[in-house]
């Protein structure tokens, strides 16, 4: 078998199986260091936390109940320390679910990236060279379709118990691994279809771009023009999220509307909460400060920096007489590191598209961080519409850049076996539209729904 | 993102800098990402005794996403420079999210009861419900 300009023959399936293995390697040790030796002591403390709450909540109650407290006086001393150790208590187990569920999480993707890489390069590797192609063939019939679908019917007959496994691995509780069963053997199915569908359709050297002939699009590639229409559709999807979103908080009376004297005259008082309530210094919980905040604001900073790294990958995969860059930032940047990071115009691209996914999946592991002090806090989806539209919309956004993110490790696979040039960049390009419009979107939802 | 002649602002900024739009565009695009998050974060403007009200932050939000909005559009998403019928498919769209935005979205649940009775005839829903 042999691939765009190299020799592939069994270096696909090799390198397949060695950045699996990379995944779950990197993931069982960040699982171990985040998830177990750092999320241990902090759930000891956690329940340390707890004991020395309800003691003060107890001396406080049996002093009320004897006259020496007044129930209402909160300058009480008893009272404060009550309350002391209440902060005390939400901290520590904030602290607990960020090391908690950040290992969790990485093991998790990891173990989906491994799978997905592993299953893909293997099923790759095993279709002969002219079968990768459909551009210079007719049309053949397909199962890869009805797998995939098939697979989705599993993981949503699957999924309640699917997201109660991970409310349950959330919230750092003894989750049921046996729950998810169906889900993930329904993940499972996905991935298996999205490979056989990747060996059979996406040309791994990609060339003979298909050229539309009929008008609106005459002259340009289908794929690009596939592409935008798709994000044409995703728009619909976000503006129905957006618009429910703004019917509803329009009509409320929120803490922050409350706080600022923007409720109607007759409001007696705040009706609901929202996320942008909790997160805000000061916010609803008690807690909220700058670090409340911080996870979204990193995620913030995350996408528009993935944004940029993959237009950099783009641009040099495309660069007629690449050389490293040597301008004004550069020049403060030691050499071994300029070395590093651009080695050579095929690896450049590599790192640069690795560095994209890096920032992908930072995105996600803040994001669950960031929903498990949100569950801790008493915010679930159930607990109101603020919650059923917060956990909607930006799970929706979510799922989005999760999928980017194994569209993304297809491109790093490929970047770094046959690797891009100008004539095959086209995957970088289009993707690349789709990862901005996940940008865009996160630039609508950030606003509205964490600082609105 | 294709391949595209630069010319006018890109091609000052590529050679008065060294950089291209894309990078301007990048660092304009964190700066006003900060923006939006101290505006929030602060409930003062540092430095001063000037209180940053509610509605001043509602202008600082849709501005600062306008102006990131058209960054990301524009030039990392390459409406600006590739064929024309990009622009129009993406813009396809607008005219059915403004409905859902001001039709649906804008419309606030009280919203009903305030439309004139020329916009409602023979329709009691409003007071029905």
């Amino acid at each position: 078998m042999s691939g765009y300009g190299a020799d592939i023959n069994n270096s696909i399936w090799m390198r397949a199986v060695l950045f699996a293995g990379g995944f779950l390697t990197f993931g069982i040790i960040a699982f171990s260091i985040l998830g177990v030796a750092l999320a241990g002591p902090a759930h000891d403390e956690y329940l340390a936390a707890v004991d020395e709450y309800h003691h003060a909540e107890d001396a406080w109650k049996e002093s009320v109940a004897a006259g020496d407290s007044i129930a209402s006086d909160h300058n009480d001393e008893l009272y404060i320390e009550k309350e002391e150790a209440h902060h005390h208590e939400v901290e520590a187990h904030l602290s607990y679910l960020n090391w908690k569920v950040s290992g969790n999480t990485i093991l998790v993707m990891c173990i989906i990236f491994a799978s997905f890489i592993g299953i893909s390069g293997i099923m790759n590797s095993i279709q002969p060279d002219d079968e990768h192609s459909d551009d210079e063939h007719e049309h053949h019939g397909s199962a890869s379709p009805i797998i995939f679908t098939f697979g989705i019917m599993l993981f949503m007959i699957g999924f309640p118990g699917f997201a109660n496994t991970i409310t349950e691995l959330l919230t750092g509780t003894d989750a049921v691994l046996g729950e998810m069963a169906i889900g993930v053997f329904g993940l499972l199915v996905i991935i298996i279809g999205v490979s056989n569908w990747w060996g059979e359709d996406l040309p791994f050297s990609g060339h003979g771009e298909q050229i539309a002939t009929s008008h609106p699009f005459e002259g340009e590639h289908i794929r690009k023009a596939g592409i935008w229409i798709f994000i044409m559709s995703e728009i619909m999807i976000f503006a129905t999220f957006f618009s429910s979103y703004l019917r509803m908080r329009t009509g409320w009376c929120t803490k922050w509307a409350w706080d600022n004297d923007m409720c109607d005259a007759d409001a007696t008082g705040y009706d609901i909460l929202t996320a942008s309530d909790y997160l805000r210094p000061g916010g609803a919980a008690g807690t909220g400060d700058f670090w409340t905040m911080l996870p979204g604001g990193i995620n913030t900073f995350a996408l528009i920096i993935s944004s940029y790294t993959i237009v950099i990958a783009l641009k040099t995969a495309r660069a007629h007489d690449w050389s490293r860059p040597d301008n004004f930032i550069t020049k403060y940047i030691p050499d071994p590191i300029i070395k590093f990071i651009f080695p050579d115009q095929k690896r450049t691209v590599r790192n640069f598209l690795f560095a994209t996914l890096l920032l992908g999946s930072l995105f996600i592991i803040l994001k669950l961080i960031e929903w498990s002090h949100l569950v801790a806090e008493g915010f679930t989806v159930s607990t109101s519409q603020a919650g059923s539209i917060f956990y909607i919309a930006t799970g929706a956004h979510g799922l989005h850049v999760f999928i980017g993110l194994l569209i993304m490790l297809y491109l790093v696979f490929k970047a770094d076996t046959v690797g891009y040039d100008k004539d095959n960049a086209q995957g970088i390009e289009y993707f690349g539209l789709y990862w901005h419009f996940v940008d865009l979107a996160w630039v609508l939802i950030f606003p509205a729904f964490y600082l609105y | 993102m294709g391949d595209h002649e630069v010319i006018g602002l890109e091609k000052w900024l590529k050679d008065n800098t060294g950089m291209d739009i894309y990078f301007w565009n990048f660092i304009v695009l964190m700066f006003f990402t900060l923006f939006e998050i101290g505006a929030v974060f602060f409930n003062k403007i540092p430095g001063t005794d000037v209180k940053i009200s509610l509605m001043m932050v509602w202008t600082i939000l849709i501005v600062v996403g306008i102006i990131k909005g058209y960054g990301i559009g524009a030039y990392f998403m390459h409406l600006k420079g590739d064929p024309g019928i990009y622009f129009k498919t993406a813009m396809f769209p607008v005219l059915f999210v403004l409905l859902m935005i001001f039709g649906i979205g804008l419309s606030n649940p009280d919203g009903v009861d305030g439309l004139p009775a020329w916009c409602t005839p023979n329709w009691d829903y409003a007071t029905r419900r």
